[in-house]
C-alpha cells in the first residue's frame, strides 16, 4: 500500500527540484527543462489525487496538463530559435531591454 | 510488491532529475530528464494511470524531449556555445533557498492528516477516461485544442525568417 | 415709415464691417471701399430721412428684449432725441468725409478689408452710444468703441510702438470703463432699471450725496474716453494709427464719447453743484495742461492730439456750467474743424514723403497744392477761436456760460479758459507757420494726393467756418439756433446783458489775435526748437508717462513679479517640484529593481513562493493548536 503522503512527497520534491533548475541555470534550454521538471510533480500530485480519492478527474487533468505542456513547449522553444537568431546566445540575462 | 517497486521508482526518478539538473550539457541534461520521466511514467501505472503513463511515455519522453534535442541539434550548440554552468558560489543561497522550499513543502504535506492515509487500489480503465474526458471534459477539450492550434500558430510565427537589419 | 426703422442707423454699418469682414479680401477693392463708404453715407442719409422722429420728445424704439433675468429687463432700446439727432448726424457726415478720405489714404495698404470693416465697427459702436436708451447698450457701444480704437491705433501692429499703443489707448480708457460699470451697476441697484431716461426720470429721487459720488463715477467714465485728465495719456500715443483713425477718434467716434455721456446724464449730474464743479475743473485743468504740451509739440499730430485734448476739456467746463447746448455746439464745431485738421495734416505728412517733425517741415504753402494751405487754415483758425470762425462762437459761447455762473470759483476756471485760448491760438499759428512758412527743411520726397484725400476736406472746413451760424447769440443778431433745437435739453440759459456778451467775445478775439500775433512775431522766420527743461518737460506732456510708470505700472510690475518670482515660482512651483523630486527619486530607486534579467526576477518569485509556504505553514500550526 502506498501511503498518500509519500505519493505527494516525491512530486513536492521534484518540483522543488524543478524549481531549483530554473533557479540554477542561466541558460535559457535548461530553464525550460526547469519548468518541464515541475509540470511533471504538478502531474504527479493529479494522478496520485485521483487514485486517492478514486475518481476520473484527476487522470483527466493530467492529460490536459501534458498537452497544454506540449503547446507551451512548441511556443518556448521556437522563441529558443529566435533569441538564438537575433543575438546568437542562450544566455537569458544577455535579453535585458526590459531594464528600467 | 507494487508498494517497494514505487518507492524504488521514485527515488530513482529523483536521482535521474537531481542529475539532469546538474549538468551544463543540455544534451545529457535532457537525457537524465527522459530516464526521470520513464520511472515517472511507471509510478502513474502504479497509481493506476495507465493511459496517463502511456502518454507520459509517447509524449513526454518521445515528443517533447525529442524536441528538445532536436532543438539543441538544429541550433548547432558546439561545446563552447554552451554557456558556463552553474558557478559554485551561487549554489550557496540557492540550496539554502531550495532546501527551506523542499522542507516547508514536505511539513505542510506531512503536517496534514491525509498525508498518513493509504492509496486503495485503484485501476482506471482507458474506456472510463475517455469517456469523461469526451463527455464531462468536453469543453475542455476543446479549449485545449484550441490551445494547441495557436501555439502552432504561434510557433509559426516565430519561426519565419527576421526581417533584414533586425539580426544581432 | 415708422419709428421702429431706427434700427436701420445702426444695422447698415455693422452689416458693412461685417461684411467686409467675411468677403473683403475676396472682392474687389473697390467693391469693398465702396461697402465701407455706404455703410456711413447710408447711415447719414437714414439720419436726415428720420430727423423727423427727433423733434418734440423725441423717438424711443425698442427692438427686442435684450436680457431678462429676474428684475434685470434690459431692452434693446434706442432713443433718438434732439440730443441724439445732431450727434448722429454729425457722427455719421463726418465719418463719411472720412471714410472717403481714407480710401485715398490707404490706397497702397494691402490689409484694406480689416481696416475698413474696423471703421464701420467704430462708427456702428459710436451710434450705439450715441442712440442707446439703455445703459447696457450704451455700454456695449463704449465697449465697442474701446475695442475698435484698439485695433485701430495698432493697425499697423507689425511696428511695436503701434501695438503698444493700441494696447494702452485700450487699458487706459478701460480703467474709466471701471468706473462707468461701477456706476451702472450703481444706478441698477438704485432705480432697478437701466433704462437712461427712466434714470434720468427718477433722478431727483436719488439721496443727494450718493448723486455726487455716481455723478463722479459717470465723469472718470467720460475721462476714460475723452482723455481728461487723469486719464489722458492714451490720447497723444494714439497717433500711432493711421491719420484717418486719428480723425475719426478725435472728431467723431471717441473722443465726444464723454461729453455725450454727461450730456445724456445731465439731469442726472446737473442736481449736484460738487459735482458740475469737478466736471469743470477736470475740463479746466485738462484744457491748460494739454494747450500747454501742445505748445512744446514736434510731432504734427501730437500737436493736435493736445489740441483735441484741450478743446474737449472745454466741453467739459461748458457741462459743468450747465450748458448742454454750448457743449454740444463746440462739440459739433470741433469735430468739422479737428477733422479737417487732421485730414489735412495726413496729406501734409504725406506730400512730406512720410515727415511728421513740424521743424523738418516748411514751405509748404508753395510746396504743396494751394488748396491745402487754404483748407488747413481753415480748420486752424478756427481751432485758434479767430472772430466769425465756428470755434470763436461756441468757445465764446462756453466762456459766457463759466463768466455768468453764479459761483464765483467758476470765474477761475473762466480765467483758465482765457489762458488757454491764448495759448491755443499762439500754438494752433506756430503750427501754420512752421508747417507752411518759410523754406522746405524737410528730405522726403513727396507722394501725390489722390484726388479723394483733397475735396473730402472742403465741405468739413466751409462747415467749420460757419459753424457758428447753427447757434449764433442773440447779442449779433442770431436766432441761437442750437439752443432753442435742444430745448429743455439745453441746459441753464445764459442770462447776460448784452455790454458783458460784448464784451466777452471782444475779449476772446483780442486773445486770439494776440496768439497769433505772438505765434507770428516768434515764428515767421523759422527758429529751432528750444532746448531747454522746459520744453522738455512740456514736450513729455509733464512727464505723466513718467509719473504713470512710477506710480502705477512700477508698483504693479514690483507687485506681479513678487507673486511670480516670491509666491508662484519659490512657493508653489518649489513646492510641487519638491514633492515631484521626491516622487522621482523614490522612482529611481524602484528603477533598480527592475534589471531587466530574468534570472533576477525568477529568484525573487521564489523567495516569494518561499514566503508564502511559510504563511501556509504558520497558518497551518496555528490551527492545529486549536
Amino acid at each position: 500500500m502506498i501511503s498518500f503522503g509519500h505519493a505527494l512527497a516525491f512530486a513536492g520534491a521534484l518540483f522543488v527540484l524543478g524549481l531549483t533548475c530554473v533557479l540554477l541555470h542561466r541558460q535559457i534550454l535548461m530553464i525550460l527543462i526547469g519548468v518541464e521538471i515541475m509540470l511533471n510533480g504538478a502531474s504527479l500530485v493529479f494522478v496520485a489525487a485521483s487514485a486517492y480519492w478514486q475518481q476520473v478527474d484527476g487522470q483527466v487533468f493530467a492529460l490536459l496538463l501534458m498537452a497544454i505542456t506540449a503547446a507551451e513547449v512548441a511556443v518556448a522553444l521556437a522563441m529558443v530559435v529566435y533569441l538564438w537568431r537575433r543575438k546568437r546566445t542562450l544566455v537569458a540575462d544577455e535579453f535585458n531591454r526590459m531594464r528600467g | 510488491m507494487a508498494t517497494v517497486l514505487f518507492y524504488i521508482l521514485g527515488f530513482t526518478m529523483l536521482a535521474a532529475t537531481l542529475l539532469c539538473i546538474t549538468r551544463r550539457n543540455p544534451v545529457h541534461a535532457v537525457i537524465y530528464l527522459v530516464a526521470g520521466l520513464f520511472a515517472l511514467a511507471l509510478m502513474f501505472y502504479l497509481l493506476g494511470a495507465p493511459l496517463v503513463a502511456a502518454w507520459q511515455v509517447i509524449v513526454y519522453a518521445g515528443a517533447i524531449m525529442v524536441l528538445f534535442l532536436f532543438i539543441i541539434m538544429m541550433l548547432g550548440l558546439a561545446p563552447q556555445d554552451v554557456p558556463e554552468g552553474p558557478s559554485w558560489q551561487r549554489w550557496g543561497p540557492l540550496a539554502l533557498l531550495s532546501s527551506s522550499i523542499m522542507i516547508c513543502t514536505l511539513l505542510l504535506i506531512f503536517k496534514d492528516p491525509m498525508a498518513g492515509q493509504q492509496i486503495d487500489d485503484f485501476y482506471l480503465a482507458p474506456q472510463v477516461l475517455g469517456e469523461a474526458l469526451f463527455s464531462r471534459y468536453a469543453l475542455a477539450v476543446e479549449i485545449v485544442s484550441f490551445q494547441l492550434l495557436f501555439a502552432t500558430i504561434g510557433a509559426y510565427m516565430l519561426g519565419r525568417p527576421l526581417p533584414k537589419g533586425e539580426d544581432q | 415709415m415708422n419709428e421702429s426703422l431706427l434700427f436701420l442707423i445702426l444695422l447698415l454699418p455693422l452689416f458693412c464691417a461685417v461684411f467686409n469682414m467675411l468677403f473683403g479680401m475676396r472682392l474687389p477693392r473697390l467693391f469693398t471701399e465702396v461697402m465701407a463708404v455706404i455703410g456711413v453715407a447710408g447711415a447719414f442719409v437714414l439720419t436726415l430721412l428720420f430727423w423727423g422722429y427727433a423733434e418734440g420728445d423725441g423717438s424711443r424704439a425698442v427692438l427686442f428684449t435684450w436680457l431678462n433675468s429676474g428684475t434685470l429687463n434690459v431692452s434693446f432700446a434706442l432713443n433718438f432725441d434732439r440730443l441724439a439727432a445732431p450727434m448722429t448726424l454729425m457722427v455719421t457726415g463726418v465719418a463719411t468725409l472720412i471714410h472717403l478720405y481714407a480710401v485715398g489714404y490707404m490706397r497702397e495698404e494691402d490689409d484694406y478689408a480689416r481696416f475698413f470693416s474696423l471703421l464701420n465697427l467704430f462708427v456702428f459702436a459710436m451710434l450705439v452710444i450715441v442712440l442707446a436708451d439703455n445703459l447696457l447698450v450704451l455700454f456695449l457701444g463704449w465697449e465697442g468703441v474701446g475695442f475698435c480704437s484698439y485695433g485701430l491705433i495698432g493697425f499697423w501692429y507689425r511696428k511695436l510702438e503701434n501695438a503698444k499703443a493700441g494696447t494702452k489707448a485700450f487699458l487706459v480708457t478701460r480703467v474709466g470703463d471701471v468706473f462707468l460699470g461701477i456706476a451702472m451697476l450703481w444706478l441698477f441697484a438704485l432705480t432697478g432699471t437701466l433704462s437712461i431716461s427712466a434714470i434720468n426720470a427718477q433722478a431727483a429721487l436719488i439721496s443727494p450725496g450718493v448723486v455726487i459720488v455716481l455723478s463722479l463715477l459717470l465723469l472718470l467714465g467720460a475721462c476714460g474716453k475723452s482723455a481728461q485728465l487723469p486719464l489722458m495719456t492714451w490720447l497723444a500715443d494714439a497717433m500711432a494709427g493711421p491719420t484717418p483713425v486719428s480723425a475719426l477718434i478725435h472728431a467723431a467716434t471717441m473722443v465726444t464719447a464723454g461729453v455725450y455721456l454727461l450730456c445724456r446724464f445731465f439731469p442726472l449730474v446737473s442736481l449736484s453743484a460738487v459735482a458740475m464743479t469737478a466736471i469743470t475743473a477736470i475740463g479746466a485743468l485738462t484744457a491748460i495742461y494739454a494747450a500747454s504740451c501742445a505748445m512744446a509739440q514736434r510731432d504734427i499730430k501730437r500737436v493736435l492730439a493736445y489740441s483735441t485734448m484741450s478743446q474737449v476739456g472745454y466741453m467739459f467746463m461748458a457741462v459743468g456750467a450747465g450748458t448742454v447746448a454750448g457743449a454740444m455746439f463746440h462739440l459739433l464745431t470741433h469735430a468739422f474743424f479737428k477733422a479737417v485738421l487732421f485730414m489735412a495734416a495726413g496729406c501734409i505728412i504725406h506730400l512730406g514723403g512720410g515727415e511728421n517733425n513740424i521743424f523738418k517741415m516748411g514751405g509748404l504753402a508753395r510746396r504743396g497744392p494751394a488748396e491745402l494751405f487754404w483748407v488747413f487754415l481753415a480748420g486752424a483758425v478756427c481751432l485758434a477761436g479767430l472772430p466769425l470762425t465756428g470755434g470763436f462762437f461756441s468757445k465764446d459761447s462756453i466762456l459766457l456760460a463759466l463768466y455768468t455762473y453764479p459761483d464765483p470759483v467758476y470765474r477761475v476756471f473762466w480765467l483758465i479758459g482765457i489762458v488757454t485760448a491764448l495759448l491755443t491760438s499762439f500754438y494752433t499759428f506756430r503750427l501754420v507757420y512752421l508747417v507752411f512758412a518759410g523754406e522746405w527743411r524737410g528730405s522726403g520726397h513727396p507722394h501725390a494726393l489722390p484726388l479723394l484725400m483733397r475735396w473730402p476736406l472742403w465741405p468739413l472746413a466751409l462747415l467749420g467756418l460757419a459753424g457758428g451760424m447753427f447757434n449764433l447769440p442773440a447779442f449779433l443778431g442770431g436766432g441761437e439756433a442750437l439752443h432753442h433745437w435742444y430745448g429743455t435739453m439745453a441746459g441753464r440759459m445764459l442770462t447776460a446783458s448784452h455790454d458783458v456778451e460784448w464784451m466777452l467775445a471782444g475779449l476772446a478775439a483780442a486773445i486770439a489775435v494776440v496768439g497769433w500775433f505772438a505765434a507770428h512775431w516768434r515764428y515767421r522766420t523759422y527758429q529751432a526748437p528750444l532746448e531747454n527743461a522746459l520744453s522738455r518737460f512740456l514736450l513729455s506732456g509733464w512727464q505723466a508717462d513718467a509719473l504713470v510708470d512710477r506710480f502705477f505700472i512700477r508698483p504693479f510690475n514690483a507687485m506681479a513679479l513678487f507673486s511670480w518670482i516670491g509666491c508662484d515660482r519659490t512657493l508653489f512651483d518649489g513646492s510641487l517640484e519638491g514633492l515631484a523630486r521626491t516622487a522621482t527619486r523614490c522612482g529611481a530607486l524602484l528603477l533598480k529593481i527592475t534589471t531587466g534579467r530574468l534570472t533576477t526576477y525568477l529568484s525573487a518569485f521564489a523567495w516569494g513562493f518561499l514566503i508564502l509556504l511559510g504563511w501556509f505553514l504558520l497558518k497551518l500550526v496555528e490551527g492545529g493548536g486549536h
